[in-house]
């Protein structure tokens, strides 16, 4: 017994995750653990935790829940940034050792990208597209919780392998060789390959659910072309992850396979290709960044027009530099590894379609300025974001053109100039965006409006935070230091500029400090939303209730044209002053189900299982997941009838109701 | 020529020539096609996987059968499960079903072309 409980603890616990941050999280994890136990239990909370949020299937709620989970992930992501910067900040000053460094840098891109950039991309599909097309749900709201909790568990399994095995360390990347077995033994790598299959397959299921949803489900009267903005981004990205993902999965998959039962797809010897696995993964790796980024350039297509009081400039060519978007991001994936050195052919052809690409995103930037000129503007900290965005994104895609110029691009590439213009353009636009989408839609989710005050606060200290953060990191790579370099020597001109970088990521730290404090300060004092349009929004998620009832819509409006509620608000019409109480019908809701959180669950033990290779376990949650998915094709009682008296009741409160 | 179903949506009339895009919901009974198709879709499977490992033919032949088989398997799997034939009215599906086959094939084709650089610079 004994002997069995030390190789459990060698196997857990191995030496490197021993180390003072290591043995921190350790504490961190626990405390918070207890905390929530207590709490919980304090005051008698478990019920209602499992009854209104574990096994909820209304979109509104899961929105919420992958706001939180966004949220806790940037935070975790950005005290890996930090981590990498401190390490950076001054030459062979080194809190972090070249290991861990590897790591943190690893965990941070990943988890940046995967479990913040799309969890908070979701939480804004759910929270806004359904009342944006006037629907009373997504088309598969069983499967919405499922894309859910995959996507929670897959980042779980993620998050332990820090305190638990040992973390990945080849880069968000993960190209082999460096994710071989034979040159990186341990559990780390297999929890990324393993976590980020489970999350995909949640995302897929995204994919599918909105753009069945916007197909299939808009309000009568609102044909494509009278769609708003962000729902066409939302029906875009939905196309491009659908069609992204595969090669993501298959690259995974296989690699999961050599490093797991020993084949050789993409080892070294044995006729293994690693490159193939460089050109699936960059399959993917480029329509993601359009999928992270549309989102944002749905978003501001939505606060410029509010906050301008101007409806959108142009847009018939919005959408058509969408779909081109679209299409042209599947064209141009080799700019990622140009030094692989496929030929001039090859790389002039994908060097061009890359530079082809910045005309429908330059007429987009074009159409937001246009849309601001000569409106009556607001400068909110929605507004502000979208304002730093453009400069920003204006400078991240100027550098991206750069790059795409073959003969430079093997000058700069892997060098920091190529780090500081990713996060130009993935901070300047999604996250800039995101956080936009947060203060502007955040009174429709949660019913109060965050502190505009203090939220300017924040906005000051993340924009200038970032520009001290980035703009020194491209003249670092000018200067040649590479990237992923855990410490340089001094001497190289290198540290004056390292510095100042480290300096401007605390700052940005400061902003998102600041950002929690707001959330948590605007839910004791934050102004309450009682109009359910604290905007003056124009699009049809305004019209409701702040947050909106479970129904969403006690009728169905009947859309005629772009700007419906504005159109509506023009003839002092409201969705209100519609409504007789014999036109409130009795409804279906789908009904809560704890399904898809055990399977979520099944996915996580047998993952956890596959990356240590104790194959019971991993036989037990592959059981788990068969059981699941059988008990969900037979379950038919999925629905619960609303009577007709509770909705009017609920729009009765609401003063929605005509006598 | 309109008939309605069980939940009163109007079924357009299907033109002559395509009634095998005529829909198949109100159809019960025991799922035949489905099981024969799981069946032969094993079969395929196990067929092309023997003859990987016998190596049964040369190379080139090998991989020219293994792509039929193949072709075969994706034909079956879009026409019995993948709901190639049903449709209510016009089959809207065929459409994205086409661009996801062209971006497929431009994505696997310049895949080989991108791959094709071992021979160019050794």
């Amino acid at each position: 017994m004994p002997a069995f409980l030390l190789y459990l603890v060698h196997t857990l616990f191995p030496p490197d995750t021993r180390q003072p941050t290591e043995l921190g999280a350790d504490f961190m994890i626990l405390v918070t653990g207890i905390g929530i136990v207590y709490i919980l239990t304090r005051y008698k909370k478990w019920r209602w935790l499992w009854r209104e949020w574990l096994t909820t299937v209304d979109h509104k709620r899961i929105a919420i829940l992958y706001l939180i989970a966004a949220i806790a992930m940037l935070f975790r992501g950005g005290v890996d940034a930090l981590m990498l910067r401190t390490n950076l900040a001054l030459p062979n000053v080194q809190p972090i050792g070249a290991l861990e460094y590897n790591e943190v840098f690893t965990t941070h891109g990943t988890i940046m990208i995967f479990f913040m950039a799309m969890p908070f991309i979701f939480a804004l599909f759910n929270a806004v597209i359904p009342l944006q097309i006037g629907s009373r749900d997504v088309a598969f709201p069983r499967l919405n919780a499922m894309s859910y909790w995959l996507f929670a568990f897959g980042a779980m399994l993620f998050n332990i392998s820090f305190v638990v095995g040992g973390s990945p360390n080849a880069g968000w990347t993960g190209y082999p060789p460096l994710t071989e077995l034979a040159f990186n033994p341990g559990p780390g790598e297999s929890y990324y390959f393993l976590s980020l299959l489970i999350a995909g397959i949640g995302t897929t299921i995204t994919g599918i659910n909105f753009l069945v949803t916007i197909i299939r489900m808009r309000a009568p009267g609102m044909t494509l072309m009278r769609m708003p903005m962000f729902a066409w981004s939302t029906l875009v990205t939905s196309a491009l992850i659908i069609f992204a993902f595969p090669p993501l999965t298959v690259a995974l998959a296989l690699s999961l396979l050599d490093r797991t039962f020993g084949s050789s797809f993409f080892t070294l010897g044995h006729g293994g290709m690693p490159m193939m696995y460089v050109n699936l993964f960059w399959l993917f790796g480029h329509p993601e960044v359009y999928i992270v980024i549309l989102p944002a350039f749905g978003i501001f297509s939505e606060v410029v027009p509010t906050f301008s009081k101007k409806r959108l400039f142009g847009y018939t060519t919005m959408v058509i530099s969408l779909v081109s978007i679209m299409f042209l991001a599947y064209g141009t994936w080799v700019h990622h590894f140009f030094t692989m050195g496929a030929g001039p052919t090859v790389n002039a052809f994908f060097g061009l379609s890359t530079m082809l690409i910045a005309i429908p995103t330059g007429v987009k930037i074009f159409n937001w300025i246009f849309t601001m000129w000569g409106g009556r503007i607001r400068i909110t900290v929605a507004m502000l974001y979208q304002m730093a965005f453009i400069p920003t994104f204006v400078v991240g895609g100027a550098t991206g053109i750069m790059l795409s110029v073959v003969p430079a691009d093997y000058q700069l590439h892997n060098s920091y100039w190529v780090v500081a213009h990713f996060h130009n353009v993935l901070i300047g636009g999604t996250v800039f965006g995101l956080l936009s989408g947060l203060y502007y839609w955040w009174p429709k989710m949660f019913g109060f409006i965050l502190n505009e005050r203090q939220g300017k606060v924040g906005f000051w200290l993340f924009v200038i935070g970032f520009w001290v953060t980035f703009l020194p990191q491209y003249l670092l790579g000018l200067e040649g230091m590479t990237r992923r370099m855990y410490t340089y020597p001094f001497g190289f001109g290198w540290h004056e500029l390292n510095v100042i970088s480290t300096l401007g990521a605390f700052t940005m730290g400061a902003g998102f400090i600041a950002l929690v404090y707001n959330i948590l300060w605007s839910l004791r004092y934050g102004e309450r939303d009682l109009t359910g349009d604290p905007w003056n929004g124009r699009t049809l998620e305004w019209a409701l209730p702040s947050p909106a009832p479970e129904y969403n819509f006690a009728r169905i409006p009947v859309v005629h044209g772009v700007d419906e509620f504005w159109a509506m608000k023009e003839q002092g019409m409201t969705l209100a002053n519609q409504l007789r109480p014999q036109d409130v019908k009795a409804l279906e809701l789908p009904k809560n189900t704890g399904m898809p959180f055990m399977l979520g669950l099944s996915f996580f033990v047998g993952g956890f299982g596959m990356v240590f290779e104790w194959w019971p376990i991993a036989i037990f949650g592959g059981l788990g997941v068969v059981a699941c998915l059988i008990y969900a094709a037979f379950d038919y009682d999925d629905k619960e009838p609303l009577p007709a008296d509770v909705i009017r009741h609920t729009e009765g409160t609401f003063g929605r109701l005509q006598a | 020529m309109s008939e309605h179903t069980s939940d009163g949506t109007e079924l357009e009339a299907v033109e002559p020539g395509l009634e095998f895009l005529a829909p198949k919901f109100e159809v019960e009974g025991f799922p035949w096609a489905q099981v024969m198709g799981y069946v032969f879709s094993l079969l395929l499977t196990f067929a092309a996987l023997l003859l990987v490992v016998d190596h049964a033919m040369p190379p080139i032949l090998l991989l020219a059968v293994i792509l039929a088989l193949a072709l075969g398997q994706a034909g079956l799997q879009l026409g019995v499960f993948m709901h190639l034939r049903e449709s209510r009215g016009t089959a809207w599906q065929l459409l994205p079903l086409g661009l996801a086959f062209f971006i497929a094939f431009a994505l696997v084709g310049t895949s080989i072309w991108i791959m094709l650089f071992k021979t160019g610079v050794s």
